[in-house]
């Protein structure tokens, strides 16, 4: 297998049998690097032998010297300027800008000017360095002697560089037969494809960048919570991101002054909804007023807020009066929290709600069980907590290595208090999830913007899992 | 949740239990246990459990669930001649009283404890003192047996706790920490509501004590008065603290109140709440006979007997949680242990479903990785400026102007995504599919969510047609519809590359090259090309 340029090589040494690597550099057009390279690697392949392999001297313009060669030195410059006539030296300085002090020194130096007070004489009428002569008989590939390369070394014109020359000679005719880039159509159809070869690849190169299209990783994970809950009998249901605080607290028995419901708890929006029925709406009041002890007030209720969990979309369904329910959602919700690796000012929950005659605690545990199992958390522990809306109240601990016991979940029978207002009153039991916590644990990720991650890099680089 | 430090040696002395069993049995009455250093652990507590908040209720409560004892703990009251006078305060109308004799705070951890279960209550049933408040004093320092409740000006004096120099009420809600925090909650038309011996002022609730009664190691009786907005609160926390210090083997007075009515303090009410012995079990999911169930109860500290299918329980005066038989349920789900509910074989309810928006974008979702665009998910809140067109919800207490409103579009998203990743390996195609709000819409918040999806290419050159033809075909498999294009001005995109999109007669989307003005509003340096579809509108339509 060759290369493309191993072949421009190949075909150039042909004509030739033994080249420099500067006439190869020259005739291909390849830079010298790359002759360097291939050589070598055409070497290894036994296609080429290498008859001398030195270092040579050479001199070669700074980028002074080149500029200077460009537009030629300054003390010539000056000296036209003058066209033999007295100059001013400010008028001469604002012409010819930075390059002004360095001609005037080389001019005085040379003994081609005077200078009185403002005024520059010059002494000779035309002038042509001989700095200037050398750097076109360089130009021109002529060789300079050592004294006139110290002329051009002292004023930064030129440096002695170093560079490699190759010789080398083509051992063997290493091809024969014309090469094809691409099989095409026509070949198939006249068959011509018969007797070519086509030119072999470099096969083992990492091929460019190709964006595919991929899903988010995080996404993913809701999905597969989703997909988990459908499969164990829930309905999807969903709701919006502004709510009424009736919703999202006095449907679930907390007092409006809990301290959950201060200010700095939630995101308030502007404006007041309008409370469903006043049947419902009473309801409410008398059981807060009953055992909360305080007056209740429904200015409160409208007051509206950016849901601060997912449990206003349950207190939602409930308001409906359903008979049974088996129902789960999963959603943003918004708390006014100091951003850092484990906190956002939004994240996931899943709320999930059973309403069915016979539904027992024992019925929760197992369920909440069978969610965490379908999850693959496989080792939980309850724990007795306590929320105003459930009675009895428990947090669900999952065993995660290597953490250890970690906090996923609140739940519980919700209180009569809850249900019966909304004329439900068989047993219901509810629970939330924080998702994007699990997500971390499940993920591996470590801080939780990551899951919102806006730089494109760190998503395409996620493995699928 | 609430946390109390406590001393580790004390309450194993007291209770009779170890480290681990403390650390097990409070686990099953809702509490976690931390170890701070090598004498103090930190418990936290949850809310509804406010006579936990402190050494007195957690020593009676553990020695109930390990079953060294069991049922209501009784304290005895004895009366003294101790008389508060209510008078008229409107602005905090109701005070309590009692005394507390042979209190023990010495060494200091008693007297630390003390004043952590006063600031606890403070925080909780007190609702940060707007509720209730608790002054704690020095018996011995207070003059005379009668004390009044009663309105004073601010220009009296006294000298503050903690202060040594007399100070006028209007100063003191000036110039003291405290003042400054509580001074507005009862303060009205000049007057302050005060506690008052015959000497001056004891406290002026819910600011401050008088140095005058500071109490220290060496007290060792107390008047505690509690005042407040809500009766029912100011009894119970009066219950709690003197039930409290009784346990730890203080003897409580009562105090003789005279205001509308002439009564005792502290009330130590009780409560009857009656259960029945197949209403727990159908709660439960337990098969628990009347006679377990009653031990249970008084595992945790309350008495209880049955009658026939009924259990009859008083609730002591240190467990206000307790309102029905509910909560009933749980102590004896609490008795009983959580783990050692014996758990049901998932019973199967057949699939489920989901929701019809989740289904719809499934089949997006697919469709748009299938035409090699990456899936982003960012953020539903946004800096406001970032939203250059339409009406949006602004959050009126916004944490940071990073954050200040609800996303109307996510086109803004895209853009600030492709914004970010100016560095990265090109070309760059995403999607977005999420919800945006919609400000007054036709519901009872007058807002709704609306689902979208937000698409767009950058690289070093793109074209109007390299989105369109992806987007053509998603839609049309989508929907099995054609959407059709029809050129609009839209000052987002640049002048002839720009279109609304149709189906069926209604607009779904917009689609084009993105401006030059708006991408250096974003800070873009490539060019992009941009759409957005209305999802909702779509569903409706297929």
């Amino acid at each position: 297998m060759l290369s493309d340029s191993e072949l421009k090589i190949i075909s150039f040494l042909k004509s030739k049998k033994v080249a420099t690597s500067d006439e190869i550099s020259k005739e291909t057009g390849l830079p010298l690097s790359t002759v360097f390279s291939n050589l070598a690697l055409l070497e290894s392949k036994g296609i080429v032998k290498v008859i001398s392999d030195k270092k040579i001297q050479y001199i070669s313009l700074t980028s002074e010297g080149e500029s200077r060669l460009r537009d030629g030195m300054p003390e010539d410059k000056l000296l036209r300027l003058l066209n033999g006539n007295v100059g001013n030296l400010q008028e001469l300085r604002s012409k010819m800008g930075s390059d002004f002090e360095i001609a005037l020194g080389w001019a005085k130096r040379k003994g081609l000017v005077e200078l009185n007070g403002e005024e520059i004489k010059p002494l000779v009428k035309d002038y042509s360095s001989p700095e200037n002569t050398l750097l076109l008989k360089l130009r021109n590939g002529d060789s300079l002697n050592e004294n006139e390369i110290q002329t051009l070394m002292k004023r930064k014109l030129v440096e002695r560089k170093e560079r490699r020359l190759v010789e080398v000679e083509l051992t063997q005719d290493a091809v024969s037969k014309p090469q094809e880039l691409y099989l095409t159509h026509e070949m198939l159809v006249s068959g011509s494809w018969r007797g070519k070869e086509f030119k072999p690849y470099n096969v083992e190169a990492l091929p460019p960048f190709y964006p595919i299209g991929k899903s988010h990783y995080f996404r993913d994970f809701i999905e597969k919570v989703k997909d988990l809950m459908i499969s164990l009998g829930f309905k999807e249901v969903v709701s919006d991101y502004v709510e009424m605080e009736f919703y999202n607290f006095d449907m679930l028995f907390q007092p409006q002054d809990h301290p959950a419901r201060e200010i700095h708890d939630s995101f308030i929006v502007n404006g007041h909804g309008s409370l469903p029925n006043e049947e419902l709406v009473r309801r409410v009041k008398d059981t807060h007023e009953k055992w909360w002890k305080y007056s209740w007030s429904e200015e409160n209720a409208k007051r509206l807020v950016l849901r601060s969990q997912t449990t206003a979309v349950t207190a939602r369904v409930l308001s409906k009066s359903p008979k049974n329910a088996r129902v789960f959602t999963i959603g943003k919700v918004f708390r006014p929290d100091s951003i850092d690796a484990t906190h956002l000012v939004e994240f996931h929950q899943m709320d999930g709600l059973v309403i069915e005659d016979e539904f027992t605690f024992r019925d929760l545990l197992s369920t909440l069980r069978d969610i965490f199992s379908g999850l693959g958390v496989k080792q939980i522990k309850f724990k007795p907590a306590y929320f105003p809306f459930t009675e009895p109240s428990v947090e669900v601990y999952g065993f995660v290595d290597p953490l250890g016991w970690v906090e996923m979940a609140g739940a519980g029978l919700l209180r009569e208090e809850v249900t019966n207002p909304s004329g439900v009153y068989a047993p219901a039991g509810a629970w939330g999830i924080g998702i994007d916590r699990l997500a971390m644990l499940f993920l591996g990720v470590k801080d939780i913007r990551d899951l919102y991650s806006t730089n494109i890099e760190y998503l395409r680089s996620r493995r699928v899992v | 949740m609430p946390t109390v430090n406590l001393n580790k040696w004390i309450l194993q002395s007291m209770t009779g239990l170890s480290k681990e069993e403390i650390s097990d049995y409070l686990f099953k009455l809702k509490s976690e246990v931390n170890e701070i250093d090598q004498d103090t652990i930190s418990v936290e507590v949850n809310a509804d459990r406010l006579d936990m908040l402190g050494l007195g209720g957690i020593v009676r409560a553990l020695k109930g669930i390990s079953g060294k004892e069991k049922g209501e703990r009784k304290y005895s009251v004895n009366e003294t001649e101790y008389v508060l006078e209510v008078g008229d305060v409107p602005s905090r109308p109701f005070a309590l009283a009692c005394v507390i004799y042979n209190v023990r705070l010495n060494p200091e951890f008693y007297l630390k404890e003390l004043i952590q279960f006063q600031e606890k209550l403070h925080d909780t049933i007190g609702r940060r003192r707007k509720k209730v408040a608790i002054g704690i004093h020095d018996l011995k320092k207070v003059k005379g047996k009668i004390i009044k409740y009663i309105n004073l000006p601010l220009s009296s004096t006294f000298v503050p706790l903690n202060q040594s120099r007399e100070m006028s009420v209007a100063e003191v809600l000036k110039e003291t920490e405290q003042g400054r925090i509580y001074g507005n909650i009862s303060v009205r038309n000049g007057m302050t509501p005060a506690i008052v011996d015959v000497e001056g002022v004891l406290s002026i609730p819910p600011v401050i004590n008088s140095e005058r009664t500071r109490i220290s190691g060496e007290t060792t009786s107390l008047l505690i008065d509690v005042t407040g907005t809500n009766f029912d609160a100011v009894y119970q926390t009066l219950d709690l603290l003197s039930t409290n210090l009784a346990e730890l083997g203080a003897e409580i007075g009562s105090v003789v109140v005279k205001g509308t009515k002439e009564f005792k303090s502290p009330l130590l009410n009780h409560v009857n709440v009656s259960a029945n012995v197949s209403n727990i079990n159908r709660r439960l999911g337990t098969d628990l006979d009347g006679g377990e169930i009653v031990r249970l109860i008084q595992k945790m500290r309350m008495d209880a007997s049955l009658d026939g299918d009924e259990i009859r329980v008083i609730v002591p005066p240190y467990r206000v949680d307790i309102m029905t038989y509910a909560d009933l349920a749980e102590d004896v789900a609490m008795a009983v242990g959580y783990d050692n509910f014996s758990l049901t074989q998932g019973s199967s309810q057949g699939l489920g479903t989901l929701s019809e928006r989740s289904s719809f974008y499934r089949k997006l979702r697919s469709l748009l990785i299938g035409a090699q665009f990456q899936e982003i998910y960012t953020l539903v809140l946004m800096k406001s400026s970032y939203q250059l067109a339409g009406d949006y919800v602004k959050v009126e207490n916004p944490i940071s102007v990073d954050y200040d409103s609800v996303r109307n579009s996510l086109m803004w998203n895209v853009l600030l995504f492709l914004a970010n990743n100016q560095h990265s390996r090109f070309p760059i195609r995403v999607f977005e599919i999420g919800e945006t709000v919609k400000a007054k819409a036709e519901s009872d918040t007058s807002y709704l969510n609306e689902l979208r999806v937000s698409l767009g290419i950058m690289d070093s050159k793109v074209s109007y047609e390299g989105l369109q033809a992806p987007l053509h075909e998603v839609i049309s498999n989508l929907t099995g519809r054609t959407p059709s294009y029809q050129a609009v001005e839209d000052k987002l995109f640049i002048k002839g590359r720009c279109a609304n999109i149709y189906m069926e007669g209604q607009q779904i989307g917009i689609l084009g090259e993105v401006s030059p003005e708006i991408l250096s509003n974003y800070g873009v340096l490539y060019p992009v090309v941009l759409a957005e579809l209305y999802l909702d509108k779509i569903m409706g339509m297929v």
